[in-house]
């Protein structure tokens, strides 16, 4: 039996996803080192993957459990400074910096999908010049349209499935493919489920995007079921708060949720590279790795997959008009360029629209300062 | 096309442009003939075939000027591949290149400060905000530039160019034809190469209705083989600085680069850089060097500091160390030798694929040794330029082997390619100073 179905009994042992707390509402999660000592010690490997896009499913039915790493926020970059300029992206000097530490030494592989200049730039330094213990693997992601595009991706799905076949990796059959697939459409599901029903569920933001963030590592149908934990408890009323969307790469500093919070603001959906980005659609067909590109494809507008301008505008209006926000907070990582790109433009249509926004800058490293908390407060009061 | 802007087009290009621009160069060219021209002792006299280079890019920009009406106008990404626009009849313009002319005019700053008042963050690519300035506020040191009809974006030089296109097509409201060049780590896979090309027969179709013409086969061949002509040309003109004493600096290299850049595909080009060479060829025969006195030679990596050219030049003039050669320009040539006239789209789709900013951080300190060894270099200058991170990223690893494994002092000098404002004098030239005592200067 394959490392992918028969870890799922174990796991079940191991993270029995239980609420905290009835009064709290939280749902207890593991963390990513608990996670991935758990998935190792039943014999499966784990590849840290950097973001944003990749083919989960892939990875799972090579029983390899993908983690991502997003940083993390807090790292001291020192280590990552030596070989990364000051001004490239915090996720990737983090992320590089905590690889040095010696703090993935944990995971089989490393994966480097291409979403921007500084990944692609970590994914070619790591390949030629740091050459870590473990092999490191890049996946191109295609900003372009149509059938050439679904085409690429199809072969470079199954580029990357030959080259973990010659690393040593399980070499899965189409069945086992069509099956991890399938248990990661079905945590997509959940994950949209709980971004359509934020403002029902009895949870804290911060507690909230603990959970929605564990998609990020723990397996998918460990990930279900901790989503359909917390969506069964989901009320009639909505919670209390001024409803805004959150927009950007990642939530960090978490701070965000504090400040949002306090001014009475609650975080009714987001459009964040690591959550709402990621609400793939499940592909079309028989054949595994096209249904796998055909989700990876069907993404909503993401800067990072070179979406257009009018595209992301049709998204976030469409979003705002959905969970009835009064407004977006676009937190924009220092030095992401995807995303800063867009912004006057974005901020311009969503005005003609009628909706209104502020961005705030946060870097990986800082804390959230008081003039920051205090631009939060006063846009909340100011679409209140 | 519409019959009044024909006949803007005609009178204002070629009847009174083309003369005017004639008698510049022509009262350029014997001013530098004459006696007491030129009195630096460190610098020898600029080529004689820089006034048609001034005439090459004048005319340019005055085409694009009268473009709109005449002809369809399409707006280019540096490593585009434009011979299909070319062969179609558009006008061609490059916004890096236009980037570049502001920054060496003095008017990237303010164009850069007004895109910023725009919401523009200065976290951007220089370039980028240079030309969204020009696009708002509709200034230019070029006079006017042209609207354009379609968008051409090629990923092969960095992801920026993608989100840049995309707000220039929001702005503009015009088609924007992506051909997407997968990054190469390592090397280049059918998939890779197939994907490419597929993009380019779509992007072909694209060009063809908004021009409302089909692309004749003996037009893109015509193209194409002149692209690679004048490509092999500004090849061998680099490969004049492997000459003790250099006759040509990389500085002048980033001046003469235009016409390659912009107006590939063009037999005026093709001319301009056959005398260019001829005159180079004089200069080697004489034993001419760009510098009176070439004591040592250096390499540099990445974009030039567009606003300090003069000033760097003359700095390193003055202590005798000539900078034969830069990877960037080398960029424009070293691909030369892939081109197939014959099967213009498929060696496109591979060609496209490998420029050095398409492959990876190894690749580049290969090519990096390769230079410095045919060049005879003595040290580098790495330019981390913080508007460009592909060309940056991994220039500090670079540096470490060049230093290491080829004992090649190695600088890097933090800059900005085109905006002044994070870049310190005193700061680069003080380390600029340090470097050239380590290299015994």
């Amino acid at each position: 039996m394959a490392l992918s179905t028969r870890t799922f009994d174990r796991l079940n042992e191991i993270f029995y996803v239980v609420p905290m707390s009835e009064s709290s509402g939280e749902i207890a999660v593991p963390g990513r080192i608990e996670t991935i000592r758990a998935y190792k010690a039943l014999g499966g490997k784990v590849a840290a993957v950097f973001p944003i896009h990749y083919p989960r499913a892939l990875f799972r039915a090579c029983d390899i459990l993908p983690v991502e790493v997003w940083g993390p926020p807090g790292v001291d970059t020192c280590l990552g400074d030596a070989h990364l300029q000051a001004y490239t992206c915090p996720i990737v000097r983090a992320g590089l910096s905590f690889l040095l530490q010696g703090k993935l030494d944990l995971v089989d592989m490393i994966v480097v999908p291409h979403a921007c200049d500084s990944l692609q730039g970590l994914g070619s330094i790591l390949l030629d010049f740091i050459k870590p213990a473990r092999p490191v693997l890049p996946f191109y992601v295609p900003r372009g349209e149509g059938e050439p595009a679904r085409q690429f991706l199809v072969a470079e799905i199954s580029r990357v499935r030959d080259e973990l076949c010659e690393i040593g990796c399980k070499s899965p059959t189409p069945e086992e493919i069509s099956e991890a697939l399938a248990r990661e459409e079905r945590a997509d599901a959940a994950l949209a489920e709980l971004l359509a029903r934020t403002a029902n569920l009895p949870t804290s933001d911060r507690a909230f995007y603990r959970l929605v963030r564990s998609r990020e590592y723990l397996p998918a149908e460990e990930f279900e079921k901790a989503a359909r934990a917390l969506l069964v408890r989901k009320t009639e009323k909505a919670r209390p708060g001024i409803p805004v969307l959150l927009s950007g790469i990642v939530p960090e500093p978490g701070e965000i949720f504090d400040a949002i919070a306090s001014a009475s603001g609650r975080v009714a959906g987001d459009d964040l590279c690591c959550s709402g980005r990621r609400l793939y659609a499940p592909g079309h067909g028989n054949d595994p790795l096209s249904r796998m590109a055909d989700g990876l494809l069907s993404g909503p507008p993401d800067s990072t997959r070179g979406s257009s301008v009018e595209e992301r505008i049709a998204h976030l209006s469409a979003l705002v008009e959905r969970h009835a926000a009064k407004g977006i907070i676009f937190y924009n990582l220092k030095f992401c360029e995807p995303e800063l790109f867009y912004l006057p433009q974005l901020r311009q249509g969503l005005q003609a629209a009628g909706v209104r926004s502020v961005v705030i800058e946060s870097d990986l490293g800082e804390r959230l300062s008081d003039q920051t908390v205090t631009r939060i407060e006063a846009f909340l009061e100011s679409v209140a | 096309m519409n019959p009044f802007g024909f006949l803007r087009y005609h009178l204002n290009v070629n009847l009174l442009g083309k003369s005017f621009l004639r008698l510049d160069r022509m009262r350029l060219s014997r001013r530098m003939r004459r006696t007491g021209f030129w009195r630096d002792e460190h610098l020898s006299p600029p080529l004689l075939t820089s006034p048609r280079l001034k005439e090459l890019i004048s005319s340019h920009y005055l085409k694009g000027r009268y473009a709109n009406g005449h002809c369809p106008v399409a707006w280019v990404t540096s490593g585009g591949p434009v011979e299909f626009l070319v062969a179609l009849g558009y006008y061609v313009l490059y916004p890096e290149n236009h980037g570049a002319v502001c920054g060496i005019r003095r008017s990237a700053e303010d164009l850069c400060i007004l895109a910023e008042g725009h919401g523009y963050s200065r976290d951007i690519c220089s370039y980028a905000r240079t030309d969204f300035g020009a696009m708002l506020g509709g200034k230019t040191p070029v006079g006017r530039l042209p609207r354009p009809d379609l968008l051409l974006c090629c990923s092969n030089i960095c992801q920026t160019v993608l989100l840049w296109y995309r707000v220039l097509a929001h702005h503009f409201k015009v088609p924007l034809i992506l051909v997407e060049t997968p990054f190469l780590y390592r090397d280049a896979l059918p998939h890779q190469v197939e994907y490419v090309k597929h993009q380019l027969e779509a992007g072909v179709e694209q060009a063809e209705r908004v021009a409302g013409r089909t692309l004749a086969p003996s037009a893109l061949d015509r193209v194409a083989r002149l692209s690679k002509e004048a490509s092999l040309s500004w090849a061998e003109i680099m490969a004049c600085g492997k000459q003790r004493p250099a006759p040509i600096t990389a500085f002048d290299e980033f001046i003469h680069m235009a016409p390659i850049v912009e107006m590939r595909g063009e037999q005026f080009t093709v001319d301009y850089y056959r005398a260019m060479l001829a005159e180079l060829s004089g200069r080697i025969e004489r034993g001419v060097g760009a510098l009176a006195n070439e004591k040592k030679r250096i390499l540099w990596d990445n974009l030039p500091i567009w606003y300090r050219m003069r000033r760097l030049s003359r700095l390193l003039a003055e202590r005798g160390v000539a900078m034969v050669a830069s990877t960037y320009t080398n960029a424009w040539g070293e691909l030369a030798e892939m081109m197939d006239s014959s099967r213009p789209l498929e060696s496109a789709a591979r060609v496209y694929l490998h420029p050095i900013l398409n492959r990876g951080t190894g690749h580049k300190l290969e090519t990096i040794k390769t230079m410095a060894k045919e060049y005879q270099a003595d040290g580098i200058i790495l330019h981390s330029d913080r508007s460009c991170k592909p060309y940056s990223v991994g220039q500090m690893d670079q540096r470490e082997k060049l230093a290491g494994e080829m004992g090649l002092p190695a600088l890097l000098l933090e800059a900005d390619h085109n905006d002044p404002r994070v870049y310190s004098d005193e700061q680069a030239e003080n380390r600029l100073e340090a470097f050239m005592e380590v290299l015994g200067v």
